[in-house]
């Protein structure tokens, strides 16, 4: 048997387009990788930046995660924290501290140092890295959960 | 008030120095007791001290409302009292009662310069903290 008989009696068709299909996609997967090299030149230039966004994130979800395990505040601290929860949201997001001492002392509130401190150490006022602070919603949530519970 | 050797030798600043050297800049040291509120350094004022903290915690603002606080021992306050031209760049303000260590800058100075070895090792910690907080004071955070 020659020709094309011999072809067809040995699967010489199916075997052929199963050849091309496999060039033709191992051709597709190569041109595919060749398209996307700059993406991981790029991600390789900036690989510093990346891996401190990502440690900065790491850094904020531990922090958060941090407080939301200790939501047990002292009362004082409650009261603070919603005397100066209510300038914070007259100041707007995000707020500068010695700005908000000023305010509060305006406002007539005792001891604000100290207040301001234990709101910081309560992670109840977060710094935001530029200098400014952000109210910490998270805990803030925390408190009011374990005030219903204990109440 | 003077101060025990022992309390500064646990301080990161002073990890590297030994015992000699650690005496003769303990000898320029006087604790100072602070209350809450109490303004120890001001933005434009010449720079005198520098502040080590022992205890409590403080705030350091600038213009434009920028600050960081500060909450740790061996903190330190008033870097600018080493550098030119000697002009505290920040106001820090006591959040709590606490306890400073306080370093006459002139006698500092003196004492780097006479030490190159002592100075050496001060200034190159002081510079990774200067490092750290000049986004702060420039405000290119």
């Amino acid at each position: 048997m020659y020709g094309l008989d011999a072809i067809s009696a040995h699967n010489g068709w199916q075997l052929a387009a199963l050849g091309t299909s496999i060039v033709f996609t191992g051709l597709i997967i190569l041109s595919l990788a060749i398209s996307q090299i700059h993406k991981v030149l790029e991600l390789w230039d900036e690989r510093y930046a990346y891996y401190q966004r990502i440690k900065k994130f790491m850094q904020i979800k531990h922090r958060s995660e941090a407080t939301v395990s200790d939501p047990v505040l002292p009362k004082n601290v409650k009261e603070s924290a919603r005397q100066f929860k209510l300038l914070i949201d007259q100041m707007g997001e995000p707020f500068s501290l010695p700005k908000l001492l000023d305010f509060s002392k305006k406002c007539g509130l005792l001891h604000s140092h100290s207040s301001v401190n234990d709101l910081l150490q309560a992670k109840l006022i977060i710094p935001d890295g530029n200098g400014y602070f952000f109210w910490n919603h998270d805990v803030e949530k925390n408190i009011k959960i374990s005030t219903k519970t204990s109440s | 008030m003077s101060v025990d050797i022992n309390i500064i030798d646990s301080l990161n600043l002073f990890e590297d120095i030994s015992h000699a050297e650690l005496e003769e800049v303990a000898s320029l040291m006087r604790r100072i007791r602070v209350t809450e509120g109490e303004v120890i350094t001001r933005q434009g004022n010449t720079a005198n001290s520098i502040f080590i903290l022992l205890s409590g915690n403080f705030m350091v603002f600038f213009k434009e409302g920028r600050s960081y606080t500060l909450h740790n021992k061996g903190d330190i306050i008033g870097l600018s009292t080493l550098i030119l031209p000697f002009y505290y760049t920040g106001t820090a303000v006591a959040l709590t009662d606490g306890d400073v260590i306080s370093i006459p800058g002139q006698e500092l100075l003196r004492l780097i310069e006479s030490n190159s070895a002592l100075g050496g090792k001060i200034m190159k910690k002081i510079n990774q903290i200067i490092s750290a907080r000049q986004p702060f004071v420039t405000g290119r955070c």
